[in-house]
This record gives structure tokens, C-alpha cells and sequence, in this order.
């Protein structure tokens, strides 16, 4: 019987304590959150999306509550890659967890040019490229919906950044597969998945969307079959890593992703419910693995019994 | 001006609480009284808390509630019951716990060389004016409140005013009270003649509009407390953005009471509810 559990988990050349990250987009750069997590027990923090010039976002409401989820169009709102180094990565380099900065573009010129910007920054551990926003209308989610275009991205960020490349990837294409098999012979180091499930939701009063932008990306727990489906797809796809994330709530969603095959999970929306999640599910993933035995969590990574 | 409230950034926490009563005040609106011993010790007028209603149901995000009163240990939330969480707010029990984030966001500015204060609130508008009203007061600022709302039996918070208030003047749309009309039109007449030296209002998006621009062409400073839709509540998600003349700003943690001068009204947003 073991009496602790080595939580370690790599992604690629990047070794985590623990496997469970945050998700881009819901938790900034953890300033907020500082006061509900010890962000130095995070496997890592993948901060909010940044692009190389600012970006305003789009237009209000931003957010809709459906059943058991939420949409977003927040639409990639941030400072700029400038602003972003001069503000955030200044406070991040003061607290002792691993940085990944989610960078997002119009054009695959502008993912360089931030991949660029980051790359003498030695507070920044690793990217998480973003090509699977659904809210931004040049970019984002295009260059995640064609295979071409996701390796374009890729093969370009690649050759312009020497620290671990992750790539993010959108539920919303016919075959996920494709596409991250597409990112691994660019050189991805892995793939995280899901981004947001494109959705609508319409006010039956006004007969208006309930987004100013009319659709969004859906998460929460709304979506975590389809995002563990999708893991799973990937996993078996591919060979390496991948961060699973959507609809994580509780160290056994957590365990069920990790199951799938992810190596790492990310948690999203949660952190809108209960602030403290990431916390409690890595306090419950391993106690999980305490209960069953396990010495190494990344055992669970792939161990569904099929 | 000096600053009432700080962001409360530092001391907002994470907090268990227990349902202490929950009352019908009117036709759809309902006050629950809350033992939130922290939360209660710490929160300025206009803050708001981030109440998490009902675990394992289908709704998941928490929903923002001003605070109404707060004394010792025990928080007050005016509440209009709209969709599904302020329903299963209305069903709370005594004795059924709940958690919240706060206190939360930028509450009223109170400058202390306020000598008199005008309070403006359309229907439950007064929510986040009772604490307010009650500082106020006890600061010996002379208190003027003009309250609006559909008809008598929606004068939520009536009494508190009346009790605190140096004036308290109303109109209802029905006329069943006060002045027949909107609350805009007792605003004109009061700053003529008791002179304050700051507006405070809160209520539908239009009216606060209106009245910062009665305040504006009178030259008395006017803060406004806006309503967006939130996510986190802690300034993370970005889902609460205010425009103003110093960029987008976020509700939750540069509001939501903003100085009426900023606020870039073209933004508004949510449709008028109360
Ligand atoms: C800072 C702040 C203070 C508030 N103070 C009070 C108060 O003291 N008393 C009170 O009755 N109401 C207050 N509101 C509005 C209150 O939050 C909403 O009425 C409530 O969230 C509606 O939830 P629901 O589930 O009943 O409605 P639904 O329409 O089912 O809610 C669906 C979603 O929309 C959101 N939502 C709907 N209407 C509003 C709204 N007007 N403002 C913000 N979010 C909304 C909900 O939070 C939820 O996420 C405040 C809002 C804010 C932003
Ligand atoms: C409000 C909000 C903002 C988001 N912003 C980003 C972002 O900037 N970049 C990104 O790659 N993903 C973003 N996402 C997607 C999340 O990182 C995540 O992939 C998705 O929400 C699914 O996980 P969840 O169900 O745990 O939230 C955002 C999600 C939400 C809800
Ligand atoms: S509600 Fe998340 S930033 Fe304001």
C-alpha cells in the first residue's frame, strides 16, 4: 500500500508537480484567484489568451448560462503582448509555478511575432498556441478548422520558439484527429483539447441571441462527454502528450480525462463555480490515487479498460 | 474624492453561510438574511457578494447580489425572483447553507466632506442603497432619497428610507404613491433645492442615464451602480466589461457603482429587468 503518490507528470521536456493546469481565458494570470489558490501548488498556469497587439473583445453581453454550462464571446480581450510581459509576466515571475502563455493571431505573422516576443522571457516555461477560439472573426478558430491551415501555424511557431509547443485544438471539426496529427509532424510537443463547442442560445422575450455576438463557445459540464470522447480519439491518434480539459468539475472528471489519455487536465469554468477548484481536485486526484493504490498518477494516463 | 471602499481585492474570501430567514416583501421579491460573520464584517455600501444558490442543480455560475444590510454577523439580499436562480433563491430555508465570494467590487465613494446626498433608485434600485442610506446617515450627512417604482406595493425598502432619510419623496407609474411618473422627474426640483453634493443612483440602466445627466448640467458629482452579466466576479473572465473614458473596465472589480462622468453610456446592455 503506498502512502503518497508521485503526482509528476511531463509534458514533453516540461515536468509539472502535479497534472492539473488551468485553462486559458478563465482565471487571467492568477493574480485574481491568489487569494482562494496557493498557485504554487498548480501544475501550471496557462494564462488568458495574448496577441501582439490589443484587442478589445466584443461586444455585450458577453456570457449566457444554458443548462449545465455556459457561452462565452468574450472574444480574445487583452492588452497586447507588450503590455502583457511589462504587467503580468513581471508578477508571474515572482511566484514559484510554470507559465504557459496561450498566444492567439490574426495571421500567422502575428502568432510569430508573439512567439517572438516570448521567447527571451525565461518566466515563460511553455505556449499554448490557440487556434480554436470560436469568437474572433479573422483567425482563431479558422486556423483550427482546416488541416493546412493548423499546420501552417505550427510549422511557422515552431521555427520561432525553442520552448515546449502545445497546441490547442477546437471540438468544432469533422475529424480531430487529423488535426492533431497535422500539429505533431510540425513539431507540436502536444495538444490540448477541447476549446469551446460553437453554440447559440436565444431570449424567447426579445427574440434576440443572448450574445451581442449572436454565438459562442459553450463549456462547462455541459460538454465534458464530447471533450473525453475527443481526448480519447486524439490520445489514441497521436504520440504525445495531450492536456485534456472541458467540463472538469471534480477530481473524477479529472481522473476520467486522465483515463482517456490525457496526461495533464485543465480546469475552466469551474473556477466561476467554486474558486478554489483546482485545488480541491488536485487534493482529490490524489486521494484517488491513494484509495486505489496507485504510486504514480501519470498511471492513469491511457488505463481505460476498453 | 477620497474612496469609501478599496477594490477589496486583498479581503475578499470565500464563505459558508447559513440561511437565518427568507421573507416575502412583495409580489416577486423576497429578502433572505444570511449568517455570513466575515463577509458581513468587511463589506462597504454598494458592495456586492457572489452567492453560490443551489449545488448539483442545472444552473452552475453563482449570481451577484448587492448587499442590502449588513450588521454583526448577519448580510440582507433584496432579491426580485427572475429566472431559475433567484427562483431557487426564493425557496431557500432557514437553516439551508450556501456559499459566496465577497465582499466584492467598488462600492459608493462617501467623501467625508459630504454635507448632503442625493439618493435616486428606480424599483429594486434600492437594494444596494439601504447600507448606504444607513451610513450615511449615521455620518450626519442629511440624506434626501427619491424612490420610483410601478406602484406602492413595490417601494421595496420604503420604510428603511423613511426611517433614515432627512426627505424621502416617491413616484410610482400608477400614481398609488408619491408623484404619478418616473423618479427623473422628482430629480430636477430636489437638486434645486437641497443643493447636494453628490448623486448616488441606482436602478434601470435608462434612469441611471437620465439622472447623470440632471446631475451633470446641475454640476454635482453622480456615481452609478451598473449591473452586467458575470462570470467569476473576481475580475478574471472578462465577461462584465464597462465602457468608459479610461477604456474597458470591469464591473465586478472597477465597479460596479463607477463615477456617472466615465461611463460611456452607448454601452449599455442588459435589458431593463427591475
Ligand atoms: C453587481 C450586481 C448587483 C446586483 N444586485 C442585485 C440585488 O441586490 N437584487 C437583485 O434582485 N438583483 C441584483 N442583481 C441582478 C441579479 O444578479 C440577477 O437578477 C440574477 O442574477 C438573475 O438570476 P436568475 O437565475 O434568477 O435569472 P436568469 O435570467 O435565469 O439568469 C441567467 C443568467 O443571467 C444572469 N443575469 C440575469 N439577469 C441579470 C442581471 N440583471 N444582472 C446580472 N446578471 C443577470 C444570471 O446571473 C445568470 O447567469 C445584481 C447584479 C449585479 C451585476
Ligand atoms: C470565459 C472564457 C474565456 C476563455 N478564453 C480562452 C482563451 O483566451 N484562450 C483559449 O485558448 N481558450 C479560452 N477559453 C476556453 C477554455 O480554456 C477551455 O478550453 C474551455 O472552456 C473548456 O473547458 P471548461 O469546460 O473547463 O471551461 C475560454 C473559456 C471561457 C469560459
Ligand atoms: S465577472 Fe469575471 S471579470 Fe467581471
Amino acid at each position: 500500500m503506498n502512502h503518497t503518490v508521485d503526482m509528476r507528470v511531463r509534458l514533453g521536456s516540461l515536468e509539472l508537480r502535479n497534472p492539473v493546469v488551468t485553462a486559458s481565458g478563465t482565471f487571467a494570470s492568477g493574480r485574481e484567484y491568489a487569494g482562494f489558490v496557493e498557485l504554487e501548488r498548480l501544475g501550471a498556469i496557462v494564462t488568458k489568451g495574448v496577441s501582439l497587439h490589443p484587442w478589445a473583445g466584443n461586444a455585450s453581453p458577453r456570457i449566457a448560462e444554458t443548462a449545465s454550462g455556459m457561452l462565452n464571446s468574450i472574444g480574445l480581450q487583452n492588452p497586447g503582448v507588450e503590455a502583457f510581459c511589462a504587467s503580468d509576466l513581471v508578477w508571474l515571475a515572482t511566484r514559484d509555478v510554470p507559465v504557459i502563455v496561450n498566444i492567439s493571431g490574426h495571421s500567422v505573422a502575428e502568432y510569430v511575432a508573439v512567439a517572438e516576443r516570448l521567447e527571451a522571457e525565461a518566466v515563460v516555461s511553455a505556449l499554448e498556441v490557440n487556434i480554436s477560439c470560436p469568437n474572433v472573426d479573422e483567425g482563431g478558430m479558422a486556423f483550427g478548422t482546416s488541416r493546412s491551415a493548423a499546420a501552417e501555424v505550427t510549422r511557422a511557431v515552431r521555427s520561432a520558439t525553442r520552448k515546449p509547443l502545445i497546441v490547442k485544438l477546437t471540438p468544432n471539426v469533422t475529424d480531430i484527429t487529423e488535426i492533431a496529427r497535422a500539429v505533431e509532424a510540425e513539431g507540436a510537443d502536444g495538444v490540448s483539447l477541447i476549446n469551446t463547442l460553437l453554440g447559440m442560445a436565444i431570449d424567447t422575450d426579445t427574440f434576440h441571441p443572448k450574445l451581442a455576438r449572436a454565438v459562442g463557445g459553450l463549456s462547462g459540464p455541459a460538454v465534458k462527454p464530447v471533450a473525453v470522447r475527443m481526448v480519447w480519439q486524439v490520445a489514441s491518434a497521436v504520440s504525445i502528450p495531450v492536456i485534456g480539459m472541458g467540463g472538469i468539475a471534480t477530481a473524477e472528471d479529472a481522473v476520467e480525462f486522465m483515463l482517456a489519455g490525457a496526461t495533464a487536465v485543465a480546469v475552466g469554468t469551474a473556477n466561476f463555480v467554486d474558486p478554489t477548484a483546482t485545488m480541491r481536485i488536485t487534493e482529490g486526484l490524489e486521494a484517488f490515487c491513494l484509495k486505489r493504490g496507485i504510486g504514480r498518477v501519470a498511471e492513469l494516463t491511457g488505463a481505460v479498460r476498453l | 474624492m477620497t474612496c469609501g471602499s478599496d477594490g477589496g481585492l486583498e479581503r475578499m474570501l470565500l464563505e459558508r453561510v447559513t440561511v437565518l430567514g427568507n421573507e416575502r416583501v412583495t409580489e416577486g421579491v423576497g429578502l433572505v438574511v444570511l449568517e455570513a460573520p466575515r463577509v458581513a464584517r468587511g463589506v462597504r455600501p454598494g458592495q456586492f457578494v457572489h452567492l453560490r444558490i443551489a449545488e448539483g442543480r442545472d444552473f452552475i455560475l453563482r449570481r451577484p447580489f448587492s448587499v442590502h444590510r449588513a450588521s454583526g454577523e448577519r448580510l440582507e439580499i433584496l432579491y426580485q425572483v427572475l429566472g431559475v436562480g433567484t427562483r431557487a433563491l426564493s425557496l431557500a430555508e432557514r437553516g439551508e447553507e450556501m456559499d459566496l465570494i465577497g465582499p466584492l467590487g467598488h462600492g459608493w465613494e462617501m467623501p467625508d466632506t459630504l454635507s448632503h446626498a442625493l439618493l435616486v433608485c428606480g424599483g429594486l434600485g434600492s437594494a444596494p442603497m439601504g447600507m448606504l442610506a444607513i451610513e450615511l446617515a449615521e455620518k450626519g450627512v442629511a440624506v434626501t432619497v427619491a424612490q420610483g417604482a410601478s406602484t406602492a406595493g413595490r417601494l421595496v425598502a420604503r420604510e428603511l428610507f423613511a426611517d433614515v432619510a432627512r426627505r424621502h419623496e416617491i413616484a410610482t407609474d400608477d400614481g398609488s404613491a408619491g408623484e404619478r411618473g418616473f423618479v427623473t422627474a422628482l430629480v430636477e426640483p430636489l437638486v434645486a433645492q437641497d443643493r447636494p453634493d453628490i448623486v448616488y443612483v441606482c436602478g434601470p440602466e435608462p434612469m441611471e442615464r437620465i439622472v447623470a445627466a440632471q446631475a451633470a448640467t446641475a454640476g454635482v458629482p453622480c456615481q452609478v451602480s451598473l449591473e452586467r452579466l458575470m462570470g467569476c466576479g473576481i475580475g478574471a473572465c472578462l465577461s462584465c466589461v464597462v465602457s468608459t473614458v479610461h477604456g474597458q473596465k470591469r464591473a465586478c472589480v472597477d465597479g460596479p457603482v463607477f463615477n456617472a462622468e466615465e461611463v460611456l453610456w452607448a454601452s449599455a446592455e442588459i435589458p431593463p429587468k427591475y
